[in-house]
């Protein structure tokens, strides 16, 4: 008599995707960039394949960074890599960080990984795991050297700070 | 005037000798009259006059009667009403009438009843368990539960409860299947059910499971519905909390793992579960070694499929045909593909 139907399924959520984004967006607020980088389009690109493309993609649908308007690319090699204002470089290309870097140089980004000791080599930001939680380390120098200003309230927030 | 008088004098004779049969006798003797000559409501009338008589009214017999009696009027009268009050004036009877001395004459036949009244309060239960009437449908239950206990205090109702209570909760969860969501009270509700269960059988897979994925889906729904503006302190208590549910979720999840539910699509539900939950704790080494086994099931499903395919075509006589060539190489490929899923999985079991 008694009929069960299961109906249970997981909610399709990319969970670390969406707290990576929102650090991502808070990052935008709570650092710097130079004049002419504060019209058109702000860029964020992401080196080789993360789901994290997807979650950036659907955020800049609705958000802004002040009056620019959120542009999300995909670079597939970091030979194809334009100007941006963040450079996100996924796990699986975290080899290829010193040709981001070379690449990069010229321009007023802040690099983002998550690996291990990448802040040691040149990244600004790393996304790191602490008891389960997603947190960043910050290397204050790499972020400046390109002529970026890191507000103290991002220092507070990091997990450790170089 | 005549005629008059002749009818009036046929009506005393009449009314007089369905009286005059009554004279001395009390009101349970002139119920079980009317008893016995299924007129069910005069049986009624006096039957319920006897449990005001302070004679009558402390005999088993009584009482006895009353339940037979409100039981006969429930299947004439009210057995398409889920909730009758002739069944329960019924069972209330007989609740009373085994308290009294004397009982023990009535009560095989009580029991036999009181059986056949919590089947159809079950049934009636089963019946109502939709949104509109699962109240109803748990006060059903109850009763039936009070009832079966009247026959029986050791009767082992567990099995039914389980049942019931997995009925319950899978109707309570029907909006999550829609647009419209859970709200947490709604959650809370289904959440504590599957407790329930789990207190009465703890390897209740589906129990398991489910409080699992509703646990699951609590967090998920939290981080889902962030806003991106939000600020890296908030930021960091919500993920706080959404870890708390996230390994609340766990155990249980483990837990249908442990069990090994019935079936494939079970099986595979199960690893989804995990590498999500893993996921959703930034066990990233975790949530890829369940996915990995979950890529192992569904590469062998499509093995199974294609070996199926090969056989079709070769009863067909197409062995020679591009489709069949086409097939094989496919095949070899995923069997070479599930060697490497199978050898990754170990390396990854012996971390």
């Amino acid at each position: 008599m008694l009929f069960l139907s299961s109906g249970f399924r997981p909610a399709g959520v990319d969970t670390n995707s969406k707290m990576k984004a929102i650090f991502i967006m808070n990052f935008t607020k709570l650092i710097e960039w130079p004049k002419s980088y504060r019209e058109g389009n702000f860029v964020v690109g992401v080196v080789g394949e993360s789901p994290l493309y997807t979650e950036l993609t659907k955020m800049a649908k609705t958000k802004k960074v002040a009056n620019q308007s959120l542009q999300i690319k995909k670079f597939s090699t970091s030979k194809d890599i334009g100007k941006c204002h963040i450079l996100y470089v996924s796990k699986a290309k975290s080899e290829d960080i010193s040709s981001v870097l070379k690449k990069v140089k010229a321009n007023s980004t802040l690099i983002i990984t998550e690996k291990q000791g990448l802040v040691e080599k040149g990244a600004g930001i790393n996304f790191i795991i602490k008891n389960n939680r997603q947190k960043f380390e910050l290397n204050k120098k790499n972020v400046e050297k390109y002529k970026l200003k890191v507000s103290s309230n991002l220092e507070a927030l990091a997990f450790t700070v170089k | 005037m005549n005629k008059r008088i002749y009818i009036l004098f046929t009506i005393l004779i009449l009314t007089g000798s369905v009286f005059g049969q009554f004279v001395g006798k009390d009101n349970l003797s002139i119920s079980l009259f009317y008893m016995q000559k299924a007129e069910l409501d005069s049986a009624k009338k006096y039957i319920d006059l006897s449990t005001t008589d302070d004679n009558l009214k402390s005999t088993a017999k009584t009482w006895y009667y009353r339940g037979f009696i409100y039981k006969e009027l429930y299947k004439k009268r009210e057995k398409d009403n889920k909730t009758s009050p002739l069944r329960l004036t019924s069972i209330e009877s007989f609740k009373k009438m085994l308290t009294l001395n004397g009982k023990e004459e009535f009560i095989e036949s009580t029991s036999k009843i009181l059986k056949y009244e919590a089947s159809t309060l079950y049934n009636d239960a089963a019946r109502l368990l939709d949104p509109k009437n699962y109240k109803t449908a748990v006060s059903n239950y109850d009763l039936f539960r009070s009832t079966m206990l009247l026959v029986n205090p050791n009767f082992d109702l567990k099995s039914r409860d389980v049942k019931f209570k997995l009925a319950l909760a899978s109707m309570l969860n029907r909006p999550a299947e829609t647009s419209a969501g859970l709200d947490s009270t709604r959650s809370y509700q289904i959440k504590k059910l599957y407790k329930e269960i789990l207190s009465i059988d703890p390897n209740n897979s589906a129990a398991n499971y489910n409080l699992a994925i509703l646990y699951y889906n609590e967090g998920a729904d939290i981080i889902n519905n962030m806003d991106y503006d939000m600020d890296i302190m908030k930021l960091n208590e919500v993920q706080d909390h959404c870890i708390e549910i996230f390994l609340k979720a766990l155990p249980y999840m483990k837990k249908s793992y442990s069990l090994e539910r019935k079936g494939k699509d079970k099986r595979k539900e199960t690893l989804i579960g995990l590498k999500n939950i893993y996921y959703g704790l930034n066990d990233l080494e975790k949530s890829e070694y369940y996915e990995r086994e979950l890529n192992i099931i569904e590469t062998q499903e499509s093995i199974e499929r294609l070996n199926k395919q090969l056989k079709a075509m070769e009863e067909k006589g197409l062995k020679s045909s591009e489709e069949y060539g086409v097939s094989k190489t496919k095949l070899k490929t995923l069997e070479l593909e599930l060697q490497t899923l199978q050898n990754k999985h170990k390396d990854l079991e012996k971390e």
